[in-house]
């Protein structure tokens, strides 16, 4: 085992490794203390190395453009959670910056490659599998890998590899360009934003990891305590939502409220949703409980898919409330085998739940409305559903046109489409129904990476006290900000946000941990700026790719109309302009989101 | 006067109930009194409070599906109805 230089901090190698596959030639490259703690890692470091890159200004899906699989200091730590990594490149679903997180080996096995990160920029001759085994690289080729689908790619590449290596792979979605394509590890995905897709534009199959190559720690006893009350305290009242019920809890709570979207985001509840609700199908469904390797909490509650049939025997599925939303309710789907079956069906096949259930159910409502030529596809027909997503895994029929979002498929539909495609800059919005959730609908807005629900935690905000969620007023932006930049150092450390209830000054405690790890001298209020500097890294890279203030707004639909089952729930255009500049405002840029060149000095980023 | 009870997700769990009714006395109440009277119902519940009357932070309180509220003296009408739910909204 060999250990980094001494002057690099605790929890790092100070290098990350650029590798070109058009030729196989691989880079190592110095990442200065000062520069790792500027951006600390995962989502931070990897908008920085985008930003250094210059992958603002090229094509998604070319061999130009370079994607980042970014550790962070954390990584192989005894604290709770702290097995993930970010995947950053620019997305070819919105042309602006991407970060998705995933979890579990990979990041463990990744770190011990030798490197804080791996950027990987070209285009194999033929699809490959990039391997990086303790700082030596290669390509092999991908032979009967390609076109496997993502749970067979990591089980044929395990045996392949052996004991110790890890991988990363796309499934046939990746392969044909999918525009919402997932990398998949062990059945978990860094899922938005199309990653999948650029990974198989560069011809690449998987990126398999594996090393010797550890890290020290500054303190480790004090680590080592940190870690011993972070797990205790993962295992208390402020993850059991997580372990005893998982995140589809939320399915009727939202359904309550008028704020969980059916069928295409044209009302905010849905008659069928205790059919498929987690009250409903655990007692005959529920099959067991999982984990990321290295996380106490075990939010992940896998259901059969049928029970009872031989056929299918075993056969299972992750739920959770976004799968359960975008297959079921936003498609108009109450029929809980098939909402499991179309959840599992797009891990399988590589593709992201929510992009995948809200292209599908703007086709619906295209069909319904006479716009769109394919009479088979209606709400509430669950063999659709299950037909659709066939057909966008393999590219084929009405399959070619729905991998490519839902803003392009209302562009090549025309009519009055764009009105209700609910997508903001590319992206598909996650179930959170905007007119019944406004500081939700800011978030939505504003966010750097489109429409997404972990980036900004607005929602944290409408489910308070602190605003009302109907007529928020414009000085509640500040908080919603707020959120943002909570996220932001949670991306970036990395540590699952399933664990920010048991903080109770997410900064200091953070600050706790890294003084720790790494030795620096770290104080709450430079991780407050910390988390400014990443988010506005996140702008900055947007601003380069073409962002323009017109972008940072919602569908006509979401705007100035009632929801049809709360009439009070409405969101005019002024309302959400006047939040979205004093969010801007409260980020201490421009009213229209523009950054001047003084800020961008005070949060040092002026060297970009 | 009565009020109707709603639960969801873990407070449903904690309670054994997805609905529940509060009867009280006098012409009005407010949120401590009603979830002290719960959780002397439901032990299950009286885990999600505080001794004061206050849900946990974990949980949030609705009222009529449209505001959030924490505060114990908050008024409840009659035909009100309250929700009680995961102040965590993550998905």
């Amino acid at each position: 085992m060999t250990q980094p230089p001494r002057q690099t901090p605790g929890g790092y190698h100070g290098r990350y490794l650029r590798v070109d596959v058009s030729d196989g030639q691989a880079e190592p490259a110095e990442l200065p203390g000062d520069l790792l703690r500027r951006f600390l890692g995962g989502s931070g470091l990897g908008a920085y190395l985008l930003l250094r890159e210059d992958v603002a200004r090229s094509e998604p899906l070319s061999a130009a453009t370079s994607l980042a699989f970014v550790f962070s200091p954390l990584v192989g730590s005894p604290l709770t959670t702290s097995a993930k990594f970010a995947v950053v490149g620019k997305s070819p679903l919105t042309g602006r910056i991407n970060d998705a997180l995933a979890s579990s080996g990979f990041a463990i096995a990744g770190k011990r490659t030798g490197f804080d990160a791996i950027v990987v920029t070209g285009r194999a001759p033929r699809p490959s599998v990039l391997v990086i085994d303790d700082g030596q690289v290669r390509l092999e080729a991908a032979g009967r890998l390609w076109g496997l689908e993502c749970d067979a790619a990591e089980a044929a590449l395990r045996a392949r590899m052996g004991a110790g290596f890890h991988a990363a792979v796309i499934g046939p979605a990746g392969e044909r360009q999918v525009r919402y394509a997932t990398i998949s590890h062990d059945g978990r995905h860094a899922g938005r934003g199309g990653s999948g897709a650029v990974l198989g534009a560069k011809n690449l199959k998987a990126v398999v990891v594996g090393g010797t190559r550890l890290c020290a720690w500054a303190d480790a006893a004090a680590l080592a305590e940190l870690g011993r009350e972070l797990s205790r305290k993962s295992c208390g009242p402020a993850t059991a939502k997580y372990r005893e019920l998982g995140t589809a809890a939320n399915l009727l709570a939202f359904n309550r409220l008028n704020a969980l979207p059916t069928r295409n985001f044209q009302r905010g509840s849905f008659e069928g949703a205790a059919r498929i609700a987690p009250e409903t199908l655990a007692a005959a469904r529920h099959k067991t409980r999982n984990s990321c390797a290295a996380c106490t909490i075990g939010c992940e509650h896998i259901y059969e898919l049928r029970p009872g049939r031989e056929d299918i025997a075993g056969a299972a599925v992750r739920v959770e409330y976004e799968n359960l939303f975008a297959l079921g309710p936003l498609c108009g789907v109450e029929d809980a085998d098939a909402v499991l079956a179309a959840s599992r069906r797009c891990d399988q096949l590589g593709l992201d739940t929510i992009s995948t259930g809200g292209t599908i159910a703007l086709a619906m409502e295209c069909v319904e409305r006479g716009w769109l030529n394919a009479p088979w596809l209606r709400f509430g027909d669950g063999r659709a559903l299950l037909q659709a997503i066939e057909q966008i895994g393999a590219r084929r029929g009405l399959g070619r046109l729905l991998g490519e979002g839902s803003l392009r498929l209302a562009r090549a539909v025309g009519h009055d489409a764009l009105a209700v495609a609910p997508q903001v800059k590319g992206l598909e919005l996650p179930g959170y129904e905007p007119r019944s959730l406004q500081m939700m609908a800011l978030g939505l807005a504003t966010g750097t990476r489109g429409a997404d629900h972990n980036r900004s935690g607005a929602y944290e905000i409408d489910f308070s006290d602190r605003a009302d969620r109907r007529h928020p007023a414009p000085e509640a932006a500040s908080l919603a900000a707020g959120t943002e930049d909570q996220a932001a150092l949670f991306d970036s450390l990395i540590l699952c946000k399933f664990l920010r209830g048991v903080f109770t000054d997410v900064p200091a405690e953070f600050a706790r941990m890294l003084r720790a790890v790494t030795g620096w001298d770290v104080a709450p209020d430079e991780l407050r700026q910390t988390a400014r500097r990443i988010v506005t890294a996140k702008k900055l890279f947007n601003i380069r790719a073409g962002w323009t203030p017109q972008e940072d707004t919602l569908p006509e639909r979401f705007l100035n109309q009632p929801l049809p089952d709360d009439p009070e729930a409405v969101l005019t255009a002024e309302r959400l302009a006047a939040l979205v500049s004093a969010y801007n405002l409260a980020r201490g840029w421009r009213p229209d989101g523009q950054l001047e060149e003084e800020h961008l000095r005070q949060l040092q980023l002026d060297d970009l | 006067m009565t009020i109707t009870v709603e639960f969801y997700g873990l407070a449903r769990s904690r309670v054994g109930a997805a609905v529940a009714t509060v009867d009280t006395p006098t012409g009005s109440s407010d949120l401590g009194r009603v979830l002290r009277e719960l959780a002397a119902r439901y032990p299950g519940l009286a885990a999600c409070c505080q001794g004061n009357g206050q849900l946990r932070a974990e949980y949030t309180a609705n009222i009529g599906g449209r505001q959030f509220v924490r505060d114990p003296a908050t008024p409840l009408r009659a035909g009100d109805a309250l929700l009680i739910l995961s102040a965590d909204a993550g998905g």
